[in-house]
């Protein structure tokens, strides 16, 4: 008997359920902005794919389809460890090309060599160079010795920076930790369609948060703007669990969009550009950050750092709605989080450690993975992107109850 | 099955819109009479639970319908005055939406959204989007709608509004099919909506029910005050400023009044039968000449 009414209930919030997604979908407005984040999604692909610039060994410079293909290809070539021979081997020649090109080094010789250790050769530069700006003139005057003795340079350097950063004894412990789960020596593999991906995945999440946050912003609209709340909370489940459905219909529909934007822009986009590199250690392109990833990982992170932000605008356009009874507001609240929060954040962030926690931080996670910001509460020390991570999950799930309340309650204020 | 408002009171910054109603009702057709304003819609939804009374209780079998909840609502079906729906769902998408929110299981509800869409005339309709159904057409979904859970307290918020005389015969029809077994509370403001229907008739003013009673109840407190004279067309004025004029029709041989005074207006008036018209005019009607009560 009790087994039977719990798969009864079961079926009538199914049912419910969809009949939601219904409501949701037969919005001609939705629908369209369903369509155009595909279409965004291709077209950002095709900007992606675009973008990639492959010079021949004739020094002729090539984009499109097949440029990202043949540039693996190229710098394939060194493929495996990077041993202290590969370096030397390449700071020789750069420094030979250099001294034989006073002028500048030609666009075939370009093609021929330098492209081919380009990422290999700013791994140099920056571990060298430490946390000092970007300068190539630091590999003209490197010696054979120094070459050979890359690793020791980069172990030292790392003791440094733990030092440097690390404000308490805590810290600078938690970032040598950090550091000793670099494995040496690097291993390599071209790494440029995960690399292009970057500020793709994370301008395209914005604008999938926002076209989400208008969504979700309706959900909880809808009866008040068509004046069918009267019918809704004089029903059964008005004031229960067809609210607590439209709240889960909302995480479900940010689910879907997202997962569904991101998975078209990534099918496409890695589709023609191969996913060569997706275990190279992200540290080849910045040797001291303290995040240990591949860049298969990084781009997993960036596209969940992504998922948990349109949670969040759902979760707060959902509630704004649900209190304000209107979508006007509530719409603009990914725009605000995520297109004006970042100049905000930008101004205060060196003040005030709260600028660092803000939710757009998840929408740039290509910055904040280069920066050694840390946390410390008592002795448990944190780094920025999990607790933002952390921070943000949590937040939207707390709202959820919030939004189930305030909508619930619609009309009932205590005596 | 008793529903009770016990000293029912609604404030709105400061404004009495339903003021200390007690009241109990059973089984059966109740017409909830008043002009605009009078706190009808009010006192409806506070009975629906969309608004919660500022004094007083309502309770249904003794239970205060607040506490019953998802419980009261469940034999509680609402056709709201200012009905809304989801203009771009289908009517049979839309009736399947109200239905899971009522709890109806798929298979029940098709069979239900089926019956009830054949009721009222729209089961051919089925497919068409709620915002391409004409007024009535979307009254007749509204009701449907509202008897999908077959509940045991209907209540219709001015549901003849906005129809035509056609429609409205025809709705009226329908509430009466559907009132078998049933509370209805029916409120509007236009008196043929409720006077062969109602079994009770319920008189609103000001936030206060001021008179209760049958349909002949109400109209036997009117006998002996309506009148029908003829009297010549340039004096018709001054008898619109000193009675309540129900009716005025002007002929070859002056004006034909219907008078309700209690005393004869002229020497020839004649004594007429009171209809509900008559009372509705009585207690809620003005003179050309004032703007308050209504001495007779």
């Amino acid at each position: 008997m009790c087994f039977c009414s719990i798969m009864v209930r079961k079926r009538v919030i199914k049912m419910m359920f969809r009949c939601e997604w219904k409501k949701i979908l037969s919005k001609k407005i939705n629908r369209i902005m369903i369509c155009a984040a595909a279409v965004l999604a291709v077209v950002f692909s095709c900007f992606a794919i675009g973008s990639v610039r492959y010079v021949d060994k004739n020094g002729a410079l090539h984009t499109g389809i097949a440029a990202a293909r043949k540039l693996s290809a190229d710098r394939n070539r060194w493929e495996g460890d990077l041993t202290a021979e590969k370096f030397a081997e390449i700071v020789k020649s750069k420094q030979k090309l250099a001294k034989k090109n006073p002028q500048g080094i030609p666009d075939d010789a370009y093609g021929k060599m330098i492209q081919s250790y380009g990422d290999i050769e700013s791994f140099v530069i920056n571990v060298v160079l430490n946390d000092a700006e970007y300068n190539e003139n630091v590999l003209y005057q490197m010696t054979e010795k120094q070459s050979k003795e890359l690793y020791a340079t980069y172990k030292e350097n790392m003791q440094k920076m733990a030092g440097e950063y690390g404000e308490t004894p805590e810290q600078v412990e938690f970032l040598k930790k950090q550091y000793r789960k670099i494995k040496m020596p690097l291993s390599y593999q071209a790494k440029d369609s995960w690399d292009t991906m970057e500020t793709y995945v994370e301008t395209y999440g914005i604008v999938l948060a926002v076209i989400i946050g208008f969504l979700a912003s309706g959900i909880f609209a809808e009866e008040f703007r068509t004046k069918a709340d009267s019918v809704f909370f004089a029903a059964k489940y008005g004031r229960s669990k067809a609210v607590k459905n439209k709240a889960a219909a909302g995480m479900l529909m940010t689910t879907a969009v997202y997962w569904g934007g991101m998975a078209i822009l990534t099918l496409v986009s890695l589709g023609v550009m191969g996913v060569s590199g997706f275990r190279t250690l992200y540290q080849i392109d910045q040797p001291y950050s303290m995040y240990v990833m591949t860049y298969g990982q990084y781009y997993l992170l960036m596209l969940v750092c992504g998922y948990i932000a349109s949670l969040f605008a759902a979760s707060l356009s959902m509630l704004v709605s649900a209190k304000m009874h209107s979508r006007n507001i509530a719409a603009g609240i990914p725009f605000f989080l995520y297109c004006l929060m970042p100049f905000i954040g930008r101004m205060f962030s060196s003040v005030t450690v709260v600028f660092r926690l803000v939710p757009d931080v998840l929408f740039n996670i290509m910055a904040n993975v280069k920066n050694l910001t840390v946390f410390q509460i008592g002795s448990i020390v944190f780094r920025q992107i999990p607790a933002v991570m952390l921070l943000y999950t949590v937040l939207s799930v707390l709202l959820l109850p919030l939004v189930y309340r305030s909508y619930c309650r619609y009309g009932l204020r205590p005596r | 099955m008793e529903l009770r408002f016990n000293d029912v009171s609604k404030d709105f910054a400061g404004t009495h819109a339903v003021d200390g109603i007690s009241y109990a009702m059973g089984k059966g057709i109740y017409g909830l009479l008043g002009i605009n304003g009078a706190g009808k819609t009010t006192l409806m939804r506070m009975l629906c639970t969309i608004i919660q009374p500022t004094g007083g209780e309502i309770t249904w079998n003794s239970s205060n319908i607040f506490k019953l909840g998802a419980a009261y609502r469940d034999i509680l079906g609402y056709l709201p005055q200012d009905f809304g729906y989801y203009p771009d769902l289908s009517v049979y998408d839309y009736m399947m939406y109200i239905a899971s929110i009522k709890g109806l299981r798929m298979a029940e509800a098709r069979e239900r959204i089926k019956e009830l869409l054949g009721q009222v005339g729209l089961l051919k309709y089925r497919k068409r989007k709620m915002k391409e159904l004409s007024g009535g057409m979307a009254r007749r979904a509204g009701i449907a709608q509202a008897m999908l859970n077959n509940p045991q307290i209907l209540v219709l918020d001015e549901p003849t509004a906005g129809l035509d005389p056609n429609e409205r015969i025809r709705f009226r029809n329908l509430i009466s099919e559907l009132s078998e077994d049933r509370l209805v509370l029916l409120s509007t403001h236009i008196v043929s909506d409720i006077e062969y229907i109602a079994n009770e008739i319920m008189l609103m003013k000001d936030g206060k029910l001021f008179y209760t009673g049958t349909s002949e109840e109400l109209i036997s407190s009117m006998e002996d005050s309506v009148w029908h004279c003829t009297v010549p067309k340039q004096e018709a004025d001054g008898y619109l400023e000193r009675y309540l004029v129900g009716n005025i029709k002007t002929t070859a041989w002056g004006a034909e009044l219907r008078i309700l005074s209690k005393n004869p207006p002229t020497k020839d008036a004649v004594r007429q039968a009171a209809t509900l018209e008559d009372v509705f005019l009585f207690y809620y009607g003005e003179k050309a000449g004032d703007k308050d009560d209504v001495s007779m």
